[in-house]
């Protein structure tokens, strides 16, 4: 597998959310109803990766519910097409060598389906950051610790 | 003499409680002012002379007039009421003092009142008795009042003090004021002139004198008919001028037609022209409205989309919010990447060792000797570094040969991993950098964002505010009566009203089209006359002809001192007008326009407002359309040669016009009424230690204003409590 492989069927997955996220997920995209008195995100994907780099920050990490509970949404190569995000979110992903349990080196020795097994664990990783933020963002929602105010994410994110 | 009010005082009148001497208003000659509140008395202190002129009230809730009678019981102070117990009997009442050069007269009018029933306000809870009115009267020499007994000169008193045609001049509430004088309807105008001036004296004598020429022309012609010797030509020129009459008063009636379709037209002008300037105004203000209204859409979306942007910042590269601290993963990538590459260098270094250990041991460095040097060593077969020879074909020429193609070696790159991810590590490093380099600038860019939205936001929040304001000052407006619909009514009105003016011109020129005709009839009918005159049998008595010509005579001469008379007083209304009206408004910063008096051609009198070029000025405010009016009938009364001999009593004249308008009205009134009694709430102000503005206090120290009068009532008490206190302060 060359780099452009690699790359390839890693931006081909489609990372997943637990259903009970949707509320949450709608409530803070513009998937969800109109009019409300903080700006919301754009689609999904764009909640999805502020929840992810949130969880990552905050080191919030949890396990997805098994699959039947959990749904895909579109894949990681067309969040935000032809910009340099994706490139700069796996910059910080493929940072956490300790974390995603991997050695840069040791993967160009790998056979095919263990590095396959390598991009699995990458999009778990996604999933479980995205996940934990989500929940971070769930929880302070419910108690009304969200102030509801046009820079609350990046007050947040800043925080 | 002029009638001046010396006193009024009341007796358990609405919140007037008390007796007569405790609620007592003491009057002079000149300006009295009583200040109040709303709700302090002043509609109640009006509704007193309403009650003195015609036993009627004003019943606030409806704005209808009552009779005093049945009306009695909410007449009476509640306070006074509720002081009553069962089958007691309570007074209310009222007693006017005024005075004429000779006499004084005092009036009471009262009634009582027993109460049978418990329930206050109840009207079945009272017996009204109303009471014989009280009339007394006194010369200035005896100080003893003696009753007036006779009803007939009772009367006669009680309108003395404010003769009954005058009093819509004279005796008027708010805006009662814009009723007594219609500028939309010309004959109210023309009335006001026939009231108060003695031009249609004039009129009266044009009519006898008209008569008597007929009477003597008649007699004439009876006299000429009677003689026998009358001739053809005779008959033929009386005949002439008879047919010339004829056409005469078929031209009259011509005009009178166009005279009244002249009226009509101009009647509806004069309605449409308040509509007209208000529909001009509004259409203006709808023009300006939906201009507003585009930006404020405009801006509200650019504000929108900016809100729903604020969050694209995370993921535009060129904010790049999301990578807000997490410098610290990009140098540990940094570092990562540059380990990887040593890493996999070794790996292939130590690969190609194994596999040819004399490539990867050389005793030159990289590119030394370079590639000219080391061609020039093999051609010449010689080594220039040991300086040794090296022949075609030895180990020393093979040497140089492998130097020189060193380059050619590396190129053939072998596998030395499974998976390359070099490129794939290094891209991301190489593609991401606009997320890599703006961690500094990122709170300076959420600071600008935040400015920029709050720009936004007073932006959006000034338009609205002035949409706002244009939309109240619309609603100002109303359009014939109506609120309804915006744009449509207002074109409509502007093109009835343009159409009534284009009636007007019409008329107007066929008026003086028939006028010039009845010109060339008359003097026709001059000269028939002359030659009748010289035809006539000498035998006529002379008498009969001389009466005929002296009646013409003095027809000819009467009419014109009629016109004179009536243009003099014309122009001298316009310049008492504009006077008055100047004064009214000298305090205004708005210059005011100039009353133009003028004779239409159907005879009448208009009033236009101009300009100072004489351009019609439509759309005044309220204010100064209010002072047109007082100037108006005050140069009616003044351009008048005899003096005015009424008082002047105005409720609220000028409530909610503004300080300079009181200060103008009160400044000017002298100058007309010998004496006025204004009630107004402008100059009352609770918050302030005397309660009076401080055009009030002024006015206190003016020598204009005779007497001033405080009312107050504690609103804190219950109905049943509140009474209102009089409080003299000049």
């Amino acid at each position: 597998m060359n780099s452009q492989e690699f790359r390839n069927n890693l931006l081909l997955k489609r990372p997943r959310y637990a259903v009970s996220r949707i509320p949450v997920l709608d409530a803070f995209s513009e998937k969800g109803s109109k009019s409300s008195d903080y700006s919301r995100f754009g689609p999904y994907y764009e909640i999805y990766i502020y929840a992810m780099m949130l969880g990552i920050k905050k080191k919030q990490r949890l396990p997805l519910p098994p699959r039947d509970l959990t749904k895909d949404f579109i894949e990681i190569g067309k969040w935000k097409r032809d910009s340099s995000l994706v490139d700069f979110l796996l910059m910080v992903i493929f940072t956490q060598t300790d974390d995603l349990d991997i050695d840069w080196n040791e993967l160009e020795d790998m056979e095919v389906d263990q590095l396959n097994k390598v991009i699995s664990k990458v999009v778990t990783h996604i999933e479980e950051y995205a996940n934990g933020g989500l929940e971070y963002l769930e929880k302070l929602w419910e108690k009304g610790e969200l102030d509801s105010s046009h820079y609350m994410f990046i007050d947040l994110y800043n925080n | 003499m002029a009638s001046i009010i010396n006193s009024i005082s009341f007796k358990n009148f609405f919140n007037y409680y008390g007796d007569y001497d405790t609620t007592k208003y003491d009057f002079e000659k000149g300006v009295n002012v009583v200040v109040a509140d709303n709700g302090a008395g002043k509609s109640k202190f009006f509704n007193a002379f309403l009650w003195l002129f015609y036993d009627e009230v004003l019943d606030s809730d409806d704005k209808k007039r009552k009779s005093v009678k049945n009306f009695a019981v909410k007449i009476i102070s509640d306070k006074a009421k509720n002081e009553t117990s069962i089958g007691e009997t309570v007074e209310s009442g009222i007693k006017v003092e005024y005075s004429t050069g000779r006499y004084k007269f005092q009036i009471t009018k009262s009634f009582s009142a027993t109460r049978i029933g418990e329930k206050l306000s109840d009207f079945d809870s009272w017996q009204i008795t109303m009471d014989d009115m009280e009339v007394d009267k006194t010369d200035h020499v005896l100080p003893k009042y003696k009753p007036v007994y006779d009803a007939n000169e009772k009367q006669k008193i009680i309108s003395q003090l404010i003769l009954p045609t005058l009093r819509q001049y004279s005796f008027f509430q708010g805006e009662e004021v814009d009723k007594m004088i219609d500028f939309s309807k010309k004959s109210s105008i023309e009335d006001a002139v026939r009231t108060l001036t003695n031009i249609s004296k004039y009129e009266d004598i044009a009519q006898i004198v008209e008569d008597i020429t007929n009477k003597a022309y008649n007699d004439l012609n009876k006299q000429t008919k009677s003689t026998s010797d009358h001739n053809d030509r005779l008959d033929s020129a009386i005949k002439l001028k008879e047919s010339l009459q004829v056409q005469l008063s078929k031209e009259n009636e011509k005009l009178e037609i166009q005279k009244e379709l002249y009226e009509v037209a101009e009647q509806e002008k004069n309605d449409l022209e308040q509509n007209f300037a208000n529909a001009e105004k509004r259409k203006e203000l709808d023009d300006k409205l939906s201009e507003k209204n585009k930006t404020l859409r405009r801006v509200k979306e650019e504000y929108d989309t900016f809100l729903e942007s604020i969050n694209n910042r995370f993921f535009d590269g060129n904010f790049s919010w999301i990578s807000l601290g997490f410098e610290n993963s990009v140098l540990d990538f940094k570092h990562k990447i540059k380990e990887f590459r040593v890493k996999r260098y070794e790996k292939k270094t130590l690969l190609g060792v194994a596999e040819s250990p004399n490539d990867y041991f050389t005793i030159l460095p990289a590119n030394s000797p370079d590639t000219v040097t080391l061609e020039q060593m093999i051609d010449g077969e010689h080594c220039h570094v040991c300086d040794r020879p090296a022949e075609k074909g030895s180990d020393a020429y093979n040497y140089l040969l492998k130097l020189k193609n060193r380059p050619n070696e590396n190129t053939t790159k072998k596998e030395f991993v499974k998976n390359d991810l070099e490129d794939f590590f290094g891209n991301l490093q190489l593609n991401a950098s606009p997320f890599l380099n703006k961690f500094e600038s990122i709170p300076q860019s959420v600071l600008r964002t935040r400015e920029k939205e709050l720009e936004l936001k007073k932006r959006l929040d000034k338009l609205s505010s002035e949409a706002k304001a244009l939309k109240s000052r619309r609603k100002d407006i109303l359009i014939a009566g109506t609120e309804s619909d915006g744009n449509d009514n207002a074109s409509n009105i502007i093109n009835q009203y343009k159409g009534s003016i284009r009636r007007t011109e019409q008329a107007s020129s066929k008026i003086e089209r028939i006028e010039n005709t009845i010109k060339d009839l008359k003097s026709k009918i001059t000269n028939t006359d002359k030659e009748i005159t010289n035809l006539r049998p000498k035998d006529i008595p002379e008498g009969f002809s001389i009466s005929y010509d002296i009646s013409q005579d003095l027809l000819e001469a009467t009419h014109k001192a009629q016109e004179r008379v009536f243009d003099k007083m014309v122009s001298l209304l316009e310049s008492h007008a504009n006077n008055h009206f100047q004064n009214l408004i000298k305090y205004n910063d708005i210059q005011g326009g100039f009353l133009k008096f003028a004779k239409t051609p159907s005879g009448g009198i208009s009033l236009d407002y101009t300009d100072d070029a004489g351009n019609e000025v439509s759309g005044a405010s309220e204010g100064f359309q209010r002072m047109k009016k007082f100037a108006v009938v005050m140069s009616i009364i003044s351009a008048n040669t005899s003096q005015y001999n009424y008082p002047l009593l105005a409720d609220a004249p000028l409530s909610a016009f503004g300080n300079a308008f009181n200060k103008g009205f009160f400044d000017s009134i002298p100058n007309v009424f010998p004496q006025s009694i204004i009630l107004v709430k402008d100059l009352y102000d609770k918050d302030l230690d005397g309660k009076l503005t401080d055009l009030g206090q002024k006015l206190m120290k003016s020598d204009t204003i005779k007497t001033l009068y405080l009312n107050e009532v504690d609103g804190e008490l219950p109905q049943i409590e509140r009474t209102t206190k009089i409080e003299r302060r000049k």
